[in-house]
């Protein structure tokens, strides 16, 4: 009966999220969006400035961390959770919230990075999401991947989110991947 | 489905599945007397809110959350629909 709430964000999130976690108990999850779910907060607004009554489901779910609320309630899940929005580099700060966490002695973590395409109000300023995407990885301790932080030393922009970018580093088998965002300059390097 | 009565039931079998979001459930499967929130059906408190949203915006009349009856009313769709007629007719 829950997974009528799920919005297309959760869905994707759930999609990718839910055969990782097959099996497993007590998997910590790290969930990164940046903008989160942006057709249900525009529809609030909508509501509000036409000076509707608001939808009590929609308002119940437009904090940020419903998606992991809803992910806790239907997988019966009481492990560590937490929502991040942050910058161009939310991939990477969620890799460190992981990796936190796996220090902390997880044996795993579920570390699910989603974007969903905003509605055309927001397109002059979310310039980000090519299209509505989802990367689900379960992470475990191991020396495969090194992630490096460093400052930007006049390094372009990537020009594609990094968990996609990182993606596509990991299929074609590459070495090093390298995200810059603003300030910081974050260095991959897979063990050879 | 000629008569006003069960026509009433069936909108308010729709309104339910369309404003709940309600999947894989037709307007057949909900029976008239069947009970709407925890058992049953098994919808919550806030889709109760959303419902009494829904009921107050399709027919036009005001849902007071705190009297001690609402609850009643919204025990099965048998009971809305006669709440919804008593509220049209007043």
């Amino acid at each position: 009966m829950q997974r009528r709430r799920l919005s297309r964000l959760a869905r994707m999130a759930f999609a990718v999220g839910w055969p990782l976690a097959e099996g497993l108990q007590d998997v910590p999850l790290v969930f990164v969006s940046r903008h989160g779910e942006t057709p249900r907060t525009f529809e609030i607004l909508s509501d509000l400035a036409n000076e509707q009554p608001l939808s009590p489901t929609q308002f119940s779910l437009s904090v940020h961390n419903a998606v992991i609320g809803l992910w806790s309630i239907m997988r019966g899940e009481t492990s560590e959770m937490t929502a991040l929005a942050a910058a161009g580099d939310g991939f990477e700060q969620g890799v460190l919230e992981a990796a936190c966490l796996l220090g902390e002695g997880a044996p795993a973590v579920l570390l699910i990075v989603t974007e969903e395409q905003p509605p055309a109000a927001y397109g002059p300023r979310i310039d980000d999401v090519p299209f509505a995407y989802a990367l689900g990885l379960l992470l475990t301790p191991g020396d495969e991947w090194q992630l490096h932080l460093g400052d930007n030393a006049g390094a372009v922009p990537s020009s594609e989110p990094h968990a996609l970018s990182w993606l596509r580093c990991l299929l074609k088998g590459d070495s090093t991947c390298t995200h810059t965002w603003k300030s910081r300059t974050w260095n991959w390097q897979r063990k050879p | 489905m000629s008569d006003p009565q069960n026509t009433l039931n069936h909108d308010i079998k729709l309104l339910i599945i369309d404003a709940l979001g309600l999947e894989d459930i037709s307007a057949q499967d909900i029976g008239d007397e069947q009970t709407l929130f925890g058992e049953g059906l098994g919808l919550d408190s806030v889709d109760a809110l959303e419902l009494g949203l829904a009921i107050q915006k399709k027919y036009g009349i005001k849902i007071d959350a705190d009297a001690k009856d609402t609850r009643n009313h919204f025990t099965s769709v048998a009971s809305l629909a006669a709440f919804v007629t008593a509220k049209q007719a007043a």
